[in-house]
């Protein structure tokens, strides 16, 4: 599937914007997302390994529930991460 | 009594526009100032940040104009800055004065969220009411219970509802670092800069058919609210949708500052001129 980076997270993927990942699931093209781009482990998930509240994920455009992260998601979808806020 | 802080900001050629003071380089002012009263009667913005997990994100802000004040008028302004926590927490807003021995210029207000850091190099973090501690340090004339209640909803409808629609403009901008702050996302008195901006295309797309436009761009700005619902971040892209209505004497330019991915709307914008021949009051 298709993962696409937006905004403050960009300087954590080296600045790509949409990056292609093979996995089941969009919890676990997050975690192969951030096993490929280590500096976005520790911004994008928690220390139980839980994604962060601060996120918010889209699948195809449809906001996704923390308990919906195991959605089933193959090459043909598109999954958004953005921050919602964040503050200096 | 509340606490002021009080110093002198030497005047450069790029706090100004030809027509004055250019509002955008005062919010910069007034935020430098605030953090100036949080370090000396509080904490510094960089020990709350890095010790207290908390941040800030603005929510509003309002730049009203005293009086006209040129690059030519004083070697230096005088900024007088004043915080205070409003909502029992829930908000910390700055006062600001420009100030110089003609009297004082304008008057600035910028109220924000706390936010609580999550701890991850993004500073990413949810609203949350101050922490005690950083409570403690505020005196009890400087709490106030009831929060900041922003003027632009209001305004809006009734300049919608009162007032004679002139023109309707568009502007695209994208979000460029040199705009953004610490996280990455814009500094916020880039918004005033962007509304300013589609208000000067706005003019000079419909400025044929009304010429009365045109006093908007020789004269300086008497008021301008902000209301912030969501930041941009960097290379987001948007779009300033912009109106001019005839209102009371006054030209009201209301922005819409849009994102293009959401279509949201992520702040809202009044720029307030007088008319050509009134007088501002």
């Amino acid at each position: 599937m298709k993962v696409q980076v937006n905004g403050a997270l960009l300087r954590f993927t080296d600045y790509r914007r949409v990056i292609t990942i093979a996995a089941p699931t969009v919890e676990a093209a997050l975690t192969a997302l951030a096993d490929q781009y280590q500096p976005l482990r520790k911004v994008l998930f928690d220390r139980e390994g839980k994604v962060r509240a601060t996120h918010r994920i889209f699948l195809n455009g449809a906001p996704l529930e923390r308990d919906e992260l195991g959605s089933p998601a193959g090459d043909a979808d598109s999954v958004d991460l953005l921050l919602a806020i964040s503050g200096g | 009594m509340p606490r002021w802080c009080t110093y002198e900001v030497p005047v450069d050629s790029g706090l100004f526009s030809p027509v004055g003071l250019q509002p955008t380089a005062v919010f910069r002012l007034a935020f430098n100032g605030a953090g100036q009263w949080l370090g000396r009667n509080a904490i510094s913005h960089r020990r709350l940040v890095s010790e207290h997990k908390t941040g800030f994100v603005i929510w509003s802000a309002s730049f009203i104009s005293d009086r006209p004040v040129s690059f030519f008028d004083a070697d230096c302004l005088e900024m007088r800055v004043m915080g205070r926590v409003c909502g029992d927490g829930t908000q910390f807003a700055c006062e600001g004065q420009v100030r110089g021995s003609f009297g004082t210029a304008a008057h600035v207000q910028a109220t924000c969220v706390p936010l609580r850091l999550d701890g991850d190099a993004a500073l990413s973090g949810v609203p949350a009411r101050l922490c005690p501690e950083v409570m403690a340090s505020f005196l009890p004339d400087e709490i106030e219970a009831l929060p900041h209640r922003s003027p632009v909803p209001g305004l809006r409808a009734v300049v919608a509802r009162e007032g004679t629609l002139l023109a309707r403009h568009e502007t695209q901008f994208t979000i460029h670092r040199h705009q953004c702050e610490v996280a990455d996302q814009w500094f916020w008195p880039e918004a005033a800069s962007l509304a300013s901006g589609g208000r000067e295309d706005l003019i000079s797309a419909v400025a044929d058919s009304v010429p009365t436009l045109r006093h908007a761009l020789g004269t300086t700005v008497r008021r301008l609210d902000l209301l912030f619902n969501r930041p941009f971040f960097l290379f987001d892209q948007g779009v300033v949708v912009s109106t001019a209505h005839q209102w009371k004497g006054r030209l009201v330019f209301i922005h819409e500052l849009v994102g293009t991915e959401d279509d949201q709307a992520r702040a809202l914008a009044i720029e307030q001129f007088a008319a050509a021949g009134a007088s501002w009051n």
